[in-house]
C-alpha cells in the first residue's frame, strides 16, 4: 500500500552539525507509530525536519507526504497539506490572543472553514474535552501558561485542525495524572474522529497502553537502529537502550 | 511628506507637539515640523468657541490651535448638563478625504457623564491634511470617555490636538487607536486641576510602510491624590517612524498623587525608527511616578511556530496587527468609529481577514453608520444652539 509519509535516505542537521544520518521511515495512513531513543538521539530534530523547520538543512534524501515531494516546501505548506507537529516546548507568542490565533489557522483551510458561531461551538467542545477553562482563549498564545497548559493548547489545535499526520513530541511529558488521562483521551478522539496517523515521540510507555501501536522505531545518535512491532516497547521498558546503543556505534564505525 | 502643488498656499508649523521639558535633546525627538494648507475662509461665518476653552492646555500647543481655528469651517460646541448621564455620544467626524479641519469644545458639567468620539477616516490616495482640535472641560465629579480613531491612508496627514481640563473628582478614560495615516501627529494634554482626579490614557498604534507617528502625551497632576495611568501599545513594521514623548508632571501641591507610564512596542522591520522619551517631572515630595518601556521584536522561533500551523510569513506577522484591530473593533464601538476601523482593517489585512475579524468577535457593522453619525451631529448642533 502507498504510504502517507515516506522518508528515504534522509540526512539533516544545522549549518555546523550533522544530526540525522541516512534515515528511512514510512508511516501509512491511519497508522500509529512510536519513535523512541535516548536523550539527544535526534527525535525532536526529526520531527522538526519533517515539518520543514528552517533551522535545519537537509543534506540528502527526500520526504514525501501524501504522494508529494515536500522536501523543499515551507512549513506552512506542509501544515496545510496535513502535517502537524506538537512541540516538545511550545513557543510563547505575546500580542496574539489564543482565540484569534485559532480562528485564523482554521480559516486558512478550505476544508475547515466554518461560521464564527460554529467555530465558537467547536472550540467550546474541545475545551470541555480537554478540561480547559474558556478563560484561556482570551489570553495571549502560550504566554505564562504552565507546561501542562501549553501541551493542552497543542492538543486543542490538533483536534481543531484534524491533520492527516500528527507528530507528538513528548506531548505526554510533564503532565500530572489527570492531565495525562485528558491528553490520552484527546489522542484517542483524534484517532477516532479523523482516523489520523500518529508518530509518537515519547519516553513514557504508559501513554501507549491505550493505543494500538502498529510500529516502533528506535533511534540512537541520529540513526534508526531498530524497527519492530508494539512488543519492542516492552523490551525497551525492561532492558533500556544499551543493546541499540552498541548497534548504533557499530553502524557509525562501519560507515566511517 | 505629501507634496502640494504651487497654487495651494501652505504654512509651516514649526516645532509643534512639544513636551513640557525638553531634556533629552540628543534623541532629536522633541517636536515635529509640519507643512499644512493655509486657506482663507471665504464668506463662511465662523463662530469661535466660548472663551473659557482658551485656558485649556492642548497636547500639540498654541500654534496648532491657532492654525485650526483659522482653518476650521465652523466650531462645534456641546454642553452636557449637570448630572446628565445619558447624553448621546458626541461625534467629531473628520473626513480626511476632504481635508476636514474640526474645532470642537465640550463642557461636561458637574456630575455628568459624556462620551466623545473623534474619528479621522478616509480611503483616498489623494494627498490631504486633516485636523481635529478637541478641547474638553470636565467639571467636578464628572466622567469623560474619549475615544479617538485615526484610520486613514498613507496619502493623508492628520493632526489631532486634545486638551482636557478636569476639576476635582473627575475621571477621564481616553482610548486612542492610531491605525494609519502617512503622518499622524497627535498631542494629548490632560490636566487634573482638582483633588482626586483620575486619568487613564491608553494609546494603541500601528505604523507601517513609511508612515510617521509623532505622539506627545502630557498629564499634569496639580490636585491632591490624583491617579494617572498612561499606557502605549504599538506595532512598527517596515520603515515606520515613531516618536513618543510622554510626560507626567507631578506639580507642587499635588501630594499623594501617583502616575504610571508604560509602553510596549513590537518592532518588525529593519527600517523602523522607534524613539521614546518618557519624563516624570516631580516638584513635590509626597508623590510617586514610574515609567517603563518594553521593546520587543518578533522572534524567528515565534514566526516558525506560527508557520508550522499553516500561516505564511506575512500571515504570521499580520496576526499581531490583527490583534490590534481586534482591540480597536471591540473598544471603539460607536458606529462611525467601528466602520472606520473596519475599513482600515480591510486595507491593511485584506477584505476577507477583516470580515473574519468581525465574525470572530461576533460583531456587525451598523448598516447606517453614516446616518447615525448625522443624527449625532444634529444632536450636537441642537445642544449648541440651546447653549448659545
Ligand atoms: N538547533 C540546534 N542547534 C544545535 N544543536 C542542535 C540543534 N537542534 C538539535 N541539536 C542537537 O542535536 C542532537 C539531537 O537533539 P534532539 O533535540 O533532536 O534530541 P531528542 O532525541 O529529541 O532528545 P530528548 O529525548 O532529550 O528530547 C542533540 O545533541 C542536540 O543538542
Ligand atoms: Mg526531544
Amino acid at each position: 500500500m502507498s504510504q502517507l509519509l515516506n522518508i528515504s535516505g534522509l540526512s539533516a542537521g544545522t549549518e555546523e552539525k550533522p544530526i540525522l544520518h541516512d534515515m528511512n521511515l514510512s508511516v501509512g495512513a491511519g497508522e500509529t507509530h512510536v519513535l523512541m531513543g535516548p536523550n539527544g538521539a535526534g527525535k525532536s530534530t526529526l520531527g522538526h525536519v519533517i515539518m520543514g523547520d528552517p533551522v535545519y538543512k537537509v543534506s540528502g534524501g527526500t520526504i514525501t507526504f501524501d504522494g508529494q515531494d515536500i522536501t523543499d516546501k515551507t512549513p506552512d505548506k506542509r501544515s496545510l497539506a496535513g502535517i502537524f507537529l506538537s512541540y516538545q516546548a511550545p513557543v510563547e507568542v505575546p500580542g496574539v490572543p489564543l482565540y484569534s490565533f485559532l480562528r485564523t489557522i482554521t480559516q486558512m483551510r478550505p476544508e475547515l472553514k466554518m461560521t464564527a458561531r460554529k467555530f465558537r461551538q467547536r472550540v467550546g467542545e474541545i475545551c470541555d474535552q480537554l478540561d480547559m477553562g474558556q478563560g484561556f482563549l482570551t489570553r495571549e498564545l502560550n504566554v505564562g501558561f504552565s507546561g501542562g497548559e501549553k501541551k493542552k493548547v497543542e492538543m486543542l489545535q490538533l483536534l481543531l485542525l484534524k491533520p492527516k499526520l500528527a507528530i507528538l513530541d513528548e506531548t505526554d511529558s510533564g503532565l500530572d495524572v489527570d492531565a495525562l488521562s485528558v491528553v490520552s483521551r484527546g489522542i484517542e478522539a483524534y484517532r477516532r474522529e479523523c482516523d489520523g496517523a500518529l508518530l509518537m515521540i515519547t519516553h513514557n510507555t504508559r501513554i501507549l497502553e491505550k493505543l494500538d501501536v502498529d510500529r516502533t522505531h528506535v533511534m540512537v545518535k541520529g540513526r534508526l537502529v531498530a524497527e519492530g512491532p508494539a512488543s519492542l516497547i516492552d523490551d525497551i521498558d525492561q532492558n533500556g537502550f544499551a543493546r541499540f546503543e552498541q548497534d548504533g556505534a557499530a553502524a557509525q564505525k562501519a560507515e566511517a | 511628506m505629501a507634496s502640494y502643488t504651487a497654487e495651494e498656499p501652505t504654512v509651516t508649523l514649526e516645532r509643534v507637539n512639544t513636551p513640557p521639558a525638553q531634556t533629552w535633546n540628543y534623541l532629536k525627538t522633541n517636536d515635529i515640523t509640519l507643512t499644512v494648507p493655509k486657506l482663507s475662509r471665504k464668506g463662511d461665518v465662523y463662530f469661535a468657541l466660548p472663551r473659557l476653552f482658551d485656558k485649556v492646555e492642548t497636547g500639540m500647543g498654541q500654534k496648532v490651535t491657532d492654525w485650526v481655528t483659522s482653518q476650521a469651517a465652523d466650531s462645534t460646541y456641546v454642553e452636557v448638563k449637570a448630572g446628565e448621564k445619558n447624553h448621546a455620544p458626541i461625534v467629531v467626524d473628520v473626513d480626511s478625504n476632504a481635508g476636514t479641519v474640526q474645532d470642537a469644545g465640550v463642557l461636561v458639567r458637574q456630575g455628568a457623564s459624556a462620551t466623545v468620539v473623534v474619528v479621522a477616516h478616509g480611503t483616498s490616495a489623494e494627498p490631504q491634511t486633516s485636523a481635529a482640535l478637541v478641547r474638553i472641560i470636565v467639571e467636578e465629579g464628572a466622567h469623560l470617555s474619549l475615544v479617538e480613531v485615526v484610520a486613514t491612508t498613507d496619502a493623508h496627514h492628520h493632526l489631532e490636538s486634545v486638551g482636557i481640563h478636569a476639576d476635582a473628582g473627575a475621571t477621564l478614560d481616553i482610548r486612542q487607536f492610531l491605525l494609519g495615516a502617512g503622518v499622524t501627529a497627535l498631542g494629548t494634554c490632560a490636566t487634573l486641576a482638582g483633588d482626586n482626579g483620575r486619568v487613564s490614557l491608553q494609546t494603541h498604534y500601528l505604523g507601517e510602510h513609511e508612515q510617521t507617528l509623532d505622539i506627545n502625551h502630557v498629564v499634569r497632576m496639580a490636585g491632591k491624590n490624583g491617579r494617572a495611568e498612561v499606557h502605549e501599545n504599538g506595532i512598527l513594521n517596515d520603515s515606520a517612524r515613531k516618536s513618543l514623548r510622554a510626560t507626567i508632571d507631578l506639580i507642587h501641591g499635588g501630594s499623594g498623587s501617583k502616575g504610571n507610564e508604560a509602553e510596549t512596542v513590537l518592532v518588525n522591520g529593519d527600517g523602523v525608527v522607534n524613539k521614546t522619551m518618557p519624563v516624570i517631572l516631580c516638584d513635590e515630595d509626597d508623590v510617586q511616578g514610574n515609567h517603563g518601556a518594553t521593546i520587543g521584536s518578533v522572534e524567528p522561533e515565534q514566526i516558525d511556530y506560527l508557520m508550522d500551523r499553516g500561516l505564511s510569513r506575512d500571515e504570521a506577522t499580520n496576526l499581531f496587527v490583527r490583534a490590534l484591530f481586534d482591540d480597536a473593533l471591540i473598544e471603539a464601538d460607536q458606529p462611525l468609529a467601528r466602520k472606520a476601523v473596519f475599513e482600515r482593517a480591510q486595507q491593511v489585512l485584506g477584505a476577507e481577514v477583516a470580515q473574519n475579524l468581525l465574525d470572530t468577535l461576533g460583531l456587525e457593522l451598523a448598516a447606517d453608520a453614516g446616518e447615525k453619525d448625522a443624527d449625532a451631529q444634529a444632536t450636537a448642533t441642537a445642544t449648541k444652539e440651546s447653549a448659545d
